[in-house]
């Protein structure tokens, strides 16, 4: 056994990222997400966890000059049925951002592989059988982004509130993850795993709490929430993020029947991303919009 | 006795014996800087001395009077060595008040505690500040670190380096040697190549790694600590035979203490944790089961109080149990600045 040399790239000691698409947010995550490590996002459904991985998987296949991995990605989603028409719209932004760097002919619909699954037993399988499908890519730029949309739906159903049943999901969690995190490492893959919220109840803080990472408690939609899954998923990932989602109330308009009667209120809702807990990012948060060509940061 | 056979001038044993030292054995593990200071003599004759005594004991030997059983020591000689040992600077004052000084060498210490509180940015710490040179008050040693989990990141290591040296120079205008000695002419780069980095995928490659340290640190022997990060996440899948789990577990951990012992190297776990539900309440637990928590000489659990990170000593045979604050700052780990911090002491 030799060690690694770390220096092997006396050039960019930093480990290599793939750019979220926006330079505002690559910033809070100092570049984008890291290769050869499970990031983690945690979103309540319609906070943009699908969005940013689908524009994850066209960003992907940017050249590294741009900050992309010049890969082509492997999307595996649980949830059905996969936003392809989203995807062609992105796809179609993406094509003329990039104009001057891509070929007339290139499709990047091309260059991204999808495959549903219906259960953890065959995400696993699916997994087992990557090796194969990482040495010989079907397309001609390797596969170096895996996107699994999401974790969480494969094991809600399948498991009891037995304790039985929940170390045997805990155990089907390590395996899946140290199966991912053998492929990041063979092969100097990204993995981004996104999975859900459910409401928080019980204590944060002191040596019982289930406090994890850098915000005390996590809010979304008014609710205070905390991912899916429970502690032993939350040991399987390198990083988290997590997306919140909060109405703001931004104007008020007094009815004609007097102050009560007749109020309309505008809210606005704001989206924020947070770096919940990650070995080489400090706490941070950035507010991002959700519009048409994708996901972008905002600058406040 | 002993010293009446030696070969030393009545002089020389006049003082040893009234510094004390009426026995070879006291001598045994002694540097000759230490005797010099004791007997007030010159280096030159403490080495005289001590090399006299090594000859001497040696020729105890066959008689079998002189040590009760081979390879024994006396707890004055442990007690001799255990000063004399370095501890590992974490950076922070008040973890290394509770540690009694730091990570302590020739002693397996497990560090455990949720995801997010800080345990992979301690070990980098560690493996970068066990470099911080003799004359810094560290060991000028290097690092072994196993990484299982895939969290060691490259440019955060160079981080807490570039901060570290940062750290040194600040302190080298208080130091007061020659200047030129002290100007620190390391560089961040040169401090990872003082760290070996392995990456393990799997049990079995853990279980290969931990019994080749041997042979590599016997290759490389200043090498001052062994960071495992994390030791449990390979063990935390399905086992079919839990038996075979175990098995594997105290045999890794007895060769851990085996490896820390031989080479006066500290090993550091990090662990996670787990729910346990005992009495109808889930408390929070370190992985691996009741019999691994046996496995280790010291534990500490990190964790949050409130918005800040604590660490407590939930088990050690030398140190009471406290609990202290840290942070974790973009140049590692750190004091913690808060208004109301205290020791706690348990």
């Amino acid at each position: 056994m030799i060690p690694q040399n770390l220096l092997q790239n006396p050039l960019a000691l930093t480990t290599q990222k793939c750019t979220l698409g926006c330079p505002i947010l690559d910033r809070c995550l100092a570049g984008g997400v890291p290769c050869n490590s499970i990031t983690e996002l945690v979103a309540e459904s319609g906070s943009g966890k699908t969005q940013l991985c689908l524009q994850l998987v066209l960003s992907a296949q940017l050249p590294t000059s741009l900050g992309g991995l010049a890969a082509s990605s492997l999307y595996i989603h649980s949830e059905f049925p996969f936003p392809s028409r989203r995807l062609q719209q992105l796809s179609q932004s993406f094509r003329s951002s990039y104009s001057h760097v891509l070929d007339s002919e290139y499709n990047p619909l091309d260059f991204v592989l999808v495959r549903g699954v219906q259960s953890a037993d065959q995400l696993f399988d699916v997994l087992l059988k990557m090796d194969s499908v990482l040495l010989r890519p079907p397309t001609q730029l390797p596969v170096r982004l895996i996107v699994i949309d999401s974790i969480a739906a494969l094991f809600r159903g399948e498991f009891e509130n037995t304790p039985f049943d929940l170390k045997r999901r805990s155990s089907l969690f390590f395996k899946i993850s140290g199966k991912l995190k053998t492929l990041a490492e063979r092969f100097g893959l990204a993995v981004v795993v996104t999975n859900q919220v459910v409401d928080f109840v019980g204590q944060a803080g002191g040596l019982n709490g289930l406090r994890i990472g850098n915000l005390g408690s996590l809010w979304s939609s008014g609710r205070r929430v905390c991912a899916a899954l429970g502690l032993a998923w939350a040991n399987c990932v390198n990083s988290r993020l997590f997306l919140s989602r909060n109405e703001e109330i931004v104007g008020e308009v007094t009815g004609l029947g007097g102050v009560g009667a007749g109020d309309t209120v505008s809210r606005l809702t704001r989206r924020h991303l947070h770096v919940i807990f990650a070995p080489h990012l400090p706490e941070s948060s950035c507010e991002f919009v959700i519009s048409r060509e994708g996901v972008l940061g905002v600058d406040r | 006795m002993e010293l009446a056979r030696l070969p030393i001038s009545a002089s020389q044993r006049g003082k040893l014996i009234s510094a004390g030292y009426t026995s070879l054995s006291s001598l045994s593990s002694l540097s000759p800087s230490t005797l010099a200071q004791d007997l007030k003599i010159s280096d030159n004759e403490a080495l005289e001395i001590l090399r006299v005594v090594s000859q001497g004991s040696r020729l105890d030997k066959p008689d079998g009077s002189h040590a009760i059983v081979n390879g024994a020591q006396t707890a004055w000689d442990m007690l001799h060595e255990e000063e004399s040992l370095k501890c590992i600077t974490t950076s922070c004052v008040d973890l290394d008040d509770i540690l009694g000084g730091g990570i302590k060498c020739k002693e397996v210490t497990e560090i455990g505690g949720v995801p997010g509180i800080g345990k992979t940015q301690l070990g980098i710490q560690l493996a970068v500040n066990v470099q911080i040179p003799v004359y810094y008050g560290g060991l000028g040693g290097k690092a072994i670190y196993i990484d299982t989990e895939g969290s060691f990141m490259l440019e955060r290591a160079l981080q807490i380096a570039k901060a570290c040296i940062e750290d040194m120079s600040g302190n080298s205008d208080f130091l007061q040697k020659d200047f030129q000695s002290c100007q620190v002419k390391a560089q961040p780069k040169d401090f990872l190549q003082n760290i070996f980095y392995f990456r393990v995928c799997s049990y079995t490659e853990q279980i290969a790694m931990i019994n080749y340290l041997d042979k590599f640190i016997s290759e490389h022997k200043d090498v001052n600590v062994v960071i495992i990060d994390s030791v449990t996440f390979h063990f935390r899948q399905d086992f079919d035979d839990l038996a075979l789990r175990t098995r594997l577990l105290s045999g890794m951990a007895l060769k851990l203490m085996k490896l820390a012992k031989k080479f006066s190297l500290a090993v550091v776990l990090l662990n996670q944790v787990t729910t346990k539900h005992t009495e109808g309440s889930f408390q929070l637990t370190l992985a691996l089961g009741d019999s691994w928590s046996h496995s280790c000489t010291n534990r500490v659990i990190l964790y949050w109080n409130g918005d800040e990170r604590y660490a407590y000593i939930d088990k050690s045979p030398s140190l009471r149990s406290a609990s202290a604050p840290y942070s974790v700052t973009g140049k590692g780990i750190r004091t913690a600045t808060s208004k109301c911090k205290r020791i706690k002491i348990m």
